[in-house]
């Protein structure tokens, strides 16, 4: 056996816990909850039945739910770019006083796991009126411990850009706040990459804040809504819950597979160099 | 944003005379750039701590609607609790494992595919899609494949192996949770590492040969030391991933059999969500932060010790 | 929603003002006010008839301008609902589980309902739970016995006869085994147990005179004799007799995966496909003969909502002897004079008279609710964490039983 053929073997095997879950996820929205508990599970529906698809959208108002998470993760996105990539080109490359302080100090909000501080996120923002809406969903993102990740990766990348840069910029008469507008960020593509889809996937993932903060339906996201397919009482429906599931991971799953290549080389290269 | 950036650009080259020097509109500018993000962790994330340690100094139950300051009870109480020993060798554990074998798998898979092979798009692609895929619907899945007549045991029966009820033993129900966790994730970290392996630059590699060192030693000596920057972001990422898990054990497992998968994140959800005890959950928290605060110094130190290009 | 001057507020304001552990509240108005009922159920038809009602209640009523139900999932109900109460956004409704019904009722979390229409119509078996010091609580909307549903094609292929009323735990667990033997199907399914929700064991042990803890709440009942001998026939039915599926298999009796299943009565709609002949019988007697156990579920004001008067005013109307009616078709009713067999009938249309006699009228009059306890979510977790180590092969019953009450007693205390 040639050492080719054993690589790919390897990969072959490596590959099953990868991808046979979401095969099994797809497949089983597909058959009736007693094929779906069936020992040994079927890899393919006996009769395919889109039966759970329709459920779906008559149980929850599921196309505004949809709508409420895709739009949320976009403001959410772009508030984190706007908030992550000055502040990780100021760590970089810009020296003031007590920059190493506050870097640690912020470093620690990627630290806080988000069940630490719900209760007093809560409290501060129905102090606020701000309940039952998405503000906390956008806002604790964008300013708060998640947009940590985000100003880590920028400055890791600022950091790997060569100092000629920065005298160069001088020669031309740029002030910093100009260098890093026209020239920092446009080289950052790669960084503003890999921020966008950490920040988007992270926001399209959120479960407790959505379940803590909203209570209306219509207002609900997606990894909420999902929980909330279940029959008259409380038992899961696990076709329509699977339909679901597979509703909300597969755009995400063919949007990644056509731009793979941005997505994974955006992301490779920031991690390049600590 | 723009036009806040030109007016900044603009005050800097104006006044470059006198008090206003290159010095201090560097910090000037410094502060307005990181000034959303500061303002930003001091309202979500230090007010909300700082209210969470006021909070641990009261009993307050929720349904009773009673808040009382009780002064040090709640850390007294976290001392003599017989389950925080428990509970704490079960984070460990968790992170430890978790950290492990995420980065192994990673580097493993990395180096694989670093390989020169056709179809390495495919299988990295395969290899990063659960990422992409939400983790609610991730773990609701793999509750199902864990369980005893499930998918896994199913794939282990087809090739003779009788596998064991992966959820409802202690030690495969940590697995099981560790495992789920880094097939979910791995892919960031494989990608990563991919890209730091195709930054190594290929004489070192000969040079090692031509010195007659084996495939072992060129790994630990030239390849470990080149990526050590981004062993060093991964495992950042992946510590702060693992001290946050939490809807994968509220799914899979609930904590149990026995205590054996309750990581500190899980007990102080349960301590304040699930039995009212607010104040207590909110001494938990404070413990939380220690650790945190002692986990981001030490890799804060150790970036200097260990990492090989740090500028 | 009154907003308050909090954004102007200085940091060490706001500090102040989330700090405070009651939490401002929302001022009552002299304007119409909106309701906001939580409840767990997302089933469109429960939604309609909540809403029909809710409808007709606000053409009368002027002083409320809208009434809302909030679904929240049933897996982090009481979670959540305690959460929005600790945020400060506590409901003006609750719909509360008969696990927290200790906790909701001892603490004063709710208020005293008053002004309920014939509170002399609701059994007193009903309302046991829900009661402190005289005054009812909450109103047990939902009081659902646990029966024995029978899948008796699957029987037939185990050459087995039906259960019939009278049955003891004995011919349960041989039917069960002899199906699970012969057609590879599950036997008898505890619903909702799946080796974590313990209180629904209730339904087995209570046929041996077990029970979790006494009537007082003070002394846990894990090790004493009737639960030893109790769990120790479950055990070998589990994993000997193979009567019931082992941990981590699940078998959904209504979708034909097992021939007999304990819930509750309600779960009847879910075989409205009719893809098998079924049955619903009585619980199996035990040892200590007959027994029954009901499920229920209350709602009630809380008592810091500023409109609490209105939601009273509401809670009381959508419990009427009329809507109470209504309710029943999903619901089984409290109230004695909606507990006949013709009566359920008609809103049951999938249960025969004679079944709904058996097991719910008979079920509520002399049914014990399943246990509770306040604190009840520690505890549980204490349960199953002791018990735990019960569902191996070959374990030792009495000494894990023996080692649940260690862990359990001191919460018991408290």
């Amino acid at each position: 056996m040639s050492r080719k053929t054993l690589l790919y073997g390897v990969l072959c095997v490596l590959c099953v816990p990868f991808v046979f879950p979401t095969w099994w996820m797809v497949t089983s929205s597909l058959k009736p909850v007693s094929e779906i508990l069936a020992f040994p599970p079927s890899l393919l529906p006996a009769r395919p039945m889109l039966d759970a698809y329709r459920q779906v959208f008559e149980l929850q108002p599921f196309a505004t739910q949809y709508w409420n998470s895709l739009y949320i993760a976009a403001v959410v996105t772009l508030g984190t770019l706007a908030v992550s990539a000055p502040a990780g080109y100021a760590f970089a490359r810009l020296r003031f006083r007590g920059s190493n302080a506050l870097f640690l100090m912020i470093l620690v909000g990627l630290l806080i796991p988000s069940e630490v501080t719900i209760v007093p996120l809560f409290r501060i923002f129905h102090t606020a009126g701000l309940t039952d809406t998405h503000w906390p969903l956008i806002l604790v993102p964008v300013l708060g411990a998640p947009s940590v990740l985000a100003t880590f990766i920028m400055r890791q990348f600022f950091l790997t850009l060569p100092k000629e840069l920065d005298e160069a910029a001088a020669v031309d008469g740029l002030g910093r706040a100009a260098a890093f507008w026209r020239i920092g960020l446009p080289l950052a593509r790669p960084a503003v990459g890999a921020v966008s889809i950490f920040t988007f996937l992270h926001s399209w993932n959120l479960f407790l804040e959505p379940i803590v903060f909203l209570s209306t339906p219509e207002r609900f996201t997606l990894p909420q809504a999902l929980t909330q397919f279940v029959d008259a009482y409380g038992g899961p429906m696990w076709n329509v819950q699977l339909a679901a599931a597979s509703l909300t991971a597969l755009p995400v799953l063919v949007v990644f597979v056509l731009a793979q290549k941005q997505f994974v080389e955006g992301l490779a290269h920031t991690g390049l160099k600590g | 944003m723009a036009l806040g950036l030109r007016a900044a650009a603009r005050t800097a080259r104006e006044g470059r005379t006198g008090w206003w020097t290159a010095t201090r509109r560097d910090h000037l500018v410094g502060y307005l750039f990181v000034a959303p993000q500061v303002a930003g962790s001091l309202l979500f994330v230090f007010l909300p701590l700082a209210l969470v340690l006021w909070y641990s100094l009261h009993e307050w139950n929720v349904l009773a609607d009673t808040f009382g300051f009780v002064g040090a009870d709640n850390y007294r109480h976290l001392l003599a609790d017989p389950n925080v020993p428990k509970v704490l060798t079960a984070t460990a554990l968790f992170s430890a494992g978790l950290v492990v074998v995420n980065l192994s798998l990673a580097l493993l898979l990395a180096v694989l595919l670093s390989q020169r092979l056709r179809g390495t798009v495919v299988f990295r692609t395969l290899f990063f899609s659960p990422v992409v895929v939400s983790l609610v619907a991730w773990t609701i899945v793999w509750g199902f494949l864990l369980q005893r007549d499930g998918g896994v045991n199913a794939l282990l029966q087809a090739v003779g192996v009788e596998g064991p009820n992966w959820l409802r033993t202690g030690p495969t129900a940590m697995a099981s949770v560790i495992a789920v966790q880094v097939v979910k994730n791995v892919g960031l970290n494989m990608v990563l590492f991919l890209a730091a392996l195709q930054g190594v630059p290929k004489e070192l590699y000969e040079a090692a040969t031509l010195d007659g060192a084996g495939a072992w030693t060129r790994f630990a000596r030239i390849t470990l030391p080149m990526i050590s920057p981004t062993v060093l972001l991964t495992s950042i990422i992946t510590v702060a991933g693992s001290l946050q898990v939490f809807a994968q054990i509220a799914v899979l497992t609930q904590g149990g059999p026995g205590t054996s998968t309750t990581v500190l994140v899980y007990y102080l959800y349960q301590q304040a969500f699930q039995f009212h005890h607010f104040g207590y959950g909110a001494t938990l928290s404070a413990l939380l932060f220690v650790i945190v605060l002692a986990l981001t110094v030490l890799q804060w130190r150790l970036r200097r010790r260990w990492v090989f290009l740090e500028s | 929603m009154r907003i308050t001057t909090a954004a102007t507020a200085g940091l060490a304001g706001l500090l102040v003002l989330t700090a405070c552990g009651s939490g401002g509240g929302d001022k009552g108005s002299a304007g119409p006010v909106s309701l906001r009922m939580t409840i767990w159920t997302g089933n469109a038809d429960h939604l309609k008839l909540l809403d029909s009602i809710a409808d007709e209640y606000l053409k009368t009523h002027k002083d409320v301008a809208s009434i809302k139900f909030d679904t929240l999932p049933i897996e982090n109900y009481t979670t959540t609902l305690t959460t929005q109460m600790a945020g400060g956004n506590a409901p003006d409704l609750a719909w509360i589980l008969e696990n927290s019904a200790p906790d909701f009722v001892g603490s004063g979390a709710l208020a005293p309902l008053e002004t309920l229409v014939k509170p002399e119509e609701l059994a007193p078996s009903t309302t046991k739970l829900w009661q402190k010091d005289g005054k009812l609580y909450a109103y047990p909307f939902s009081t659902s016995p646990f029966g024995v549903f029978v899948n008796e094609d699957l029987l037939k292929q185990a050459g087995q006869e039906p259960p019939k009323a009278g049955w003891t735990w004995q011919e349960a667990v041989e039917k069960a085994a002899a199906v699970s033997a012969r057609t590879g199907k599950a036997g008898l399914v505890v619903r909702d147990f799946d080796y974590k929700g313990w209180d629904n064991l209730a339904t087995v042990w209570g046929g041996w005179g077990a029970e979790a803890w006494s009537e007082d709440g003070r002394s846990c009942g894990f090790a004493k004799p009737e639960m030893v001998e109790a769990m120790t026939f479950l055990h070998k039915a589990i994993f000997e007799d193979k009567a019931l599926p082992a941990p981590g298999a699940t078998a959904d009796f209504f979708a034909g995966e097992a021939a007999m299943t304990i819930t509750q009565i309600s779960r009847a709609s879910l075989l409205k496909d009719g893809a098998f002949d079924w049955d619903l019988v009585p619980l199996p007697a035990g040892p200590k003969g007959a027994y029954s156990v009901i499920g229920q579920a209350g709602i009630g004001v809380v008592k810091k909502s500023p409109n609490a008067a209105q939601a009273a005013g509401f809670l009381s109307f959508m419990t009427d002897p009329g809507n109470s009616a209504r309710l029943a078709q999903y619901f089984p009713p409290p109230r004695t004079p909606l507990l006949t067999a013709e009566g359920l009938a008609k809103s049951n249309p999938l249960l025969k008279p004679e079944q709904l006699q058996q097991v719910v009228i008979d079920g509520i009059a002399k049914g014990r609710v399943k246990p509770s306890h306040s604190g009840q979510a520690e505890l549980a977790q204490a349960v199953r964490a002791g018990l735990d180590q019960l569902w191996q092969p070959g374990a030792d019953v009495a000494g894990t039983l023996a080692g649940v009450c260690t862990a359990v007693q001191p919460l018991l205390a408290k």
